[in-house]
């Protein structure tokens, strides 16, 4: 196996802080850990390749030292790239991370690395690599080594690969699937028995917290504001147009209702799969509603109606498409001079 | 409320000229069950197909699936609210051709969130293989309704159909000595003060949809207005709870009200005397928070004052949104010192543990949850595909790529999935 092994300047034995502007360089043999590394694999382990960087020249030429990386990599011939382990040092895991991503998803070999949970890097790059959690200790070297080790060799040969806590890598925050003995039904009784007896219990999933959003400060005054009109009813002009899918949507549209006061059921479509949508489609006004809008407009209750509204749908939708979506439709309704959304769901 | 289950075990399906259980091979006069069908003026003509366990076979999209019972005279009716009147289901002894099933399809694909296919019954291969459908002995029930119906009114044709030939298909057990009884009763002799206190809530519909008119739910009614309600665990066994007509992430069907995975491992601890099974709460989950907070307030009251538990499972209906109602559910009764287990299904389309839950309660911490976003199979091209056109047949014929819930009894939400969500 030819393994291709990622140093920083430290552990590469090149110097301290003094040497940390170093530009990539390349050893044809194992270097440091990387003795310990070849030992720790099969007999057919090689490093063929040593690539080592200085942490500030890294850091402040990813890209740089990235391309150059990949270049060595695809010529080297390599079947798995090891990068650390980098235990708490902040630019050597930044730098192990970015350049385990590159490999993986331009050469598409395995690739593992090591770091402390508290490393930035591990928090960059924890959802897209196994990342062995090292702790903070170098004297933890050859332990560290063993486990990334263990891993690399299943990657290889693309076994099932255990939870966090069975292979000792930092939580992805991913789901997968499995088939187990037990039905839902079995499992759910054993949870609650061992949750009221006060015994230990595994949750399946575990919320998640969010930071939450502070509320705007209000609008100061609404007969001087320009309101739009958002909605996650899946409320399309008839066809489509934007090919806004009907469940998990990647696409939003902006629609306009320029010089029109009233949205008539047989100009539109509903493309969401997750509600009763009998109701709008009689009347789209109920969920994007125009008519009072217009009203206010005239009474001059409000500045103005932008003359566009926005619509997705907004089923099992997730959070990683609705966050770009939230954010592109906010640049479009800064744009546009926006004072005030109305959101609409279902 | 004694209920007794006397089981024939079904090992083959047989038309024949008449009806007879000899061994573990049903016979069936398909001339009678015909007649039967027909009988309903909305329903023009019907067929039926046997499909094996192991064979290259594919039926679809999948209506509901539903295990041939019939209850000897004496008990409560079958099929209360739909066949018979509605009375109490859950007492008397019920005749069960176990290893069978009927299993109903649908004229057209249901579309919207479950994709073209709809639920796909797979009876061999690697899909087959997560779901207990693919060991059942299938009488598939292909009904062509009349042209002029509504969606609604070919549904309720299907569902009476399908009771009536699932009835007149135990019917043939009735005189048969049965291989084995089971009896199940929550009211017992036996001292249970020092056992756990234990209670079951379970979602039947969820109102992200008005029920279709005529929608026949629970004792034949559509669940509108439905507030939760009471139920002894024989009634969800025996008869009081059918699936809705739109069941969404995994599905529900009839045959897990039957067979409830979570009302048979309560009762299963209750005999082992592990617990005291006090009963169950059937709810819905709600379109809005007002009938939400009432709902949900309503059945953790009943679980506390009405069934004094000291524990509650729940599991949900339908899509994302009932995630809401059983979780807050789940919260008001830790408020109360009840300890809960809550089942759901994964939302996360990314894969991301984040987009899972609809929910953050630090109280709600004892979640199951069955996965299927990550689990798709490659379905090769069968040998017979049974549709009910031939538009159908070319849309089932294979090969085609199908997600997991799509695979009827593969994600099924009712506590018979084997498929779990891991976090890593």
């Amino acid at each position: 196996m030819r393994i291709v092994h990622y140093l920083n300047q430290f552990f590469g034995g090149l110097g301290g802080e003094e040497k940390a502007g170093m530009a990539l360089e390349a050893c044809a043999e194992a270097v440091g850990p990387g003795k310990l590394l070849e030992q720790l694999l099969d007999a057919e382990a090689r490093v063929v390749l040593t690539l080592v960087c200085g942490d500030n020249y890294a850091v402040e030429n990813q890209e740089l030292m990235i391309e150059s990386a990949l270049e060595k990599v695809r010529e080297a011939n390599a079947e798995l790239l090891v990068a650390g382990p980098c235990f708490l040092a902040g630019r050597y895991g930044m730098a192990a991370g970015s350049l385990c991503a590159a490999v993986q998803a331009k050469i598409g070999i395995p690739v593992i690395t090591g770091m402390a949970r508290e490393n930035p890097g591990a928090d960059l790059y924890r959802e897209s690599l196994f990342i062995i959690d090292s702790g903070d200790s170098a004297a933890k070297m050859r332990e560290v080594l063993t486990k990334m080790a263990r891993l690399a060799e299943k990657l290889i040969r693309n076994e099932p690969i255990g939870s966090p806590k069975e292979e000792d890598y930092i939580p992805r925050g991913l789901i997968r699937d499995e088939f187990v003995e037990k039905t839902a039904a079995e499992r759910l009784v054993d949870m609650v028995l061992a949750k009221a007896k006060g015994k230990a219990f595994e949750s399946e999933m575990s919320p998640t917290t969010f930071r939450p959003v502070s509320m705007p400060p209000g609008v100061s005054d609404l007969r001087k504001a320009k309101l739009m009109l958002i909605t996650d009813g899946g409320l399309v002009p008839k066809g489509n147009p934007d090919k806004i899918q009907g469940s998990a949507a990647t696409r939003w549209g902006a629609y306009s209702i320029k010089s029109c006061d009233d949205l008539k059921g047989e100009d539109y479509e509903i493309s969401h799969g997750g509600y009763d949508a009998q109701y709008v489609r009689q009347d789209p006004d109920r969920l994007v509603p125009l008519d009072v809008m217009r009203e206010l407009e005239q009474e001059g209750v409000i500045g103005e109606l932008c003359d566009e509204f926005i619509s997705t749908s907004g089923l099992a939708n997730p959070l990683s498409n609705t966050r770009r979506m939230g954010r592109e439709m906010a640049e479009k309704a800064k744009r546009l001079g926006i004072d005030a959304i109305i959101l609409t769901s279902t | 409320m004694p209920l007794t289950l006397a089981i024939h075990p079904i090992t083959e399906i047989r038309f024949a000229e008449r009806f007879l259980l000899d061994g573990t091979v049903v016979f069936v006069d398909i001339d009678e069950l015909r007649r039967l069908v027909v009988e309903d003026s909305a329903i023009a003509s019907v067929d039926f197909q046997i499909a094996r366990p192991g064979e290259s076979c594919r039926a679809g999209p999948v209506f509901d699936i539903v295990e041939p019972r019939a209850k000897s005279p004496g008990g409560s009716p079958d099929w209360p609210g739909i066949l018979g009147a509605p009375e109490t289901a859950g007492h008397g002894t019920t005749h069960i051709l176990e290893g069978a099933a009927v299993t109903v399809l649908r004229e057209q694909s249901p579309g919207e969130s479950r994709g073209a296919t709809g639920y796909v019954l797979e009876m061999s291969g690697e899909a087959a293989a997560g779901s207990r459908y693919a060991k059942l002995q299938h009488l598939i029930v292909i009904i062509r309704t009349r042209d002029d119906l509504a969606m609604h009114a070919r549904q309720k044709a299907y569902r009476l159909a399908q009771m009536k030939v699932a009835v007149r298909l135990a019917r043939a057990a009735m005189d048969a000595a049965p291989e084995k009884t089971q009896v199940f009763d929550i009211a017992g002799g036996e001292d249970r003060s020092a056992l756990p206190r234990v209670a079951y809530v379970g979602q039947i519909f969820s109102r992200q949809r008005k029920p279709e008119p005529e929608e026949q739910i629970i004792y034949g009614a559509d669940t509108d207005g439905m507030v939760p309600t009471l139920l002894h665990p024989n009634e969800w066994l025996d008869g009081a709870v059918v699936t809705s007509y739109h069941t969404s992430i995994g599905g529900a069907e009839t045959y897990f009200y039957q067979n409830n995975p979570v009302v048979a491992e309560l009762y299963r601890r209750h005999q082992a005397r592990e617990i005291n099974f006090v009963g169950t709460v059937a709810t819905i989950a709600s379109a809005d928070n007002c009938d939400r907070e009432r709902n949900c307030h309503y059945a953790a009251n009943l679980v506390k004052w009405a069934l004094r538990a000291d524990a509650a499972v729940l599991t949900k209906f339908g899509g994302g949104v009932p995630h809401t109602d059983l979780s807050e559910t789940a919260r008001l009764l830790e408020c109360s010192g009840i300890k809960t287990a809550v089942q759901v299904t994964d939302l996360a389309r990314d894969h991301r543990v984040e987009s899972a839950l609809l929910f953050n309660f630090p109280e709600v911490d004892a979640i199951v949850c069955i996965g299927g976003n990550s689990t798709h199979w490659q379905l090769p091209a069968v040998q017979r595909v049974i549709a009910a056109n031939c538009g159908l047949a070319e849309l089932l014929a294979g090969p085609f790529e199908i997600e997991a819930h799509n695979v009827i009894g593969v994600g099924n939400q009712q506590g018979a999935s084997r498929l779990r969500s891991m976090v890593y």
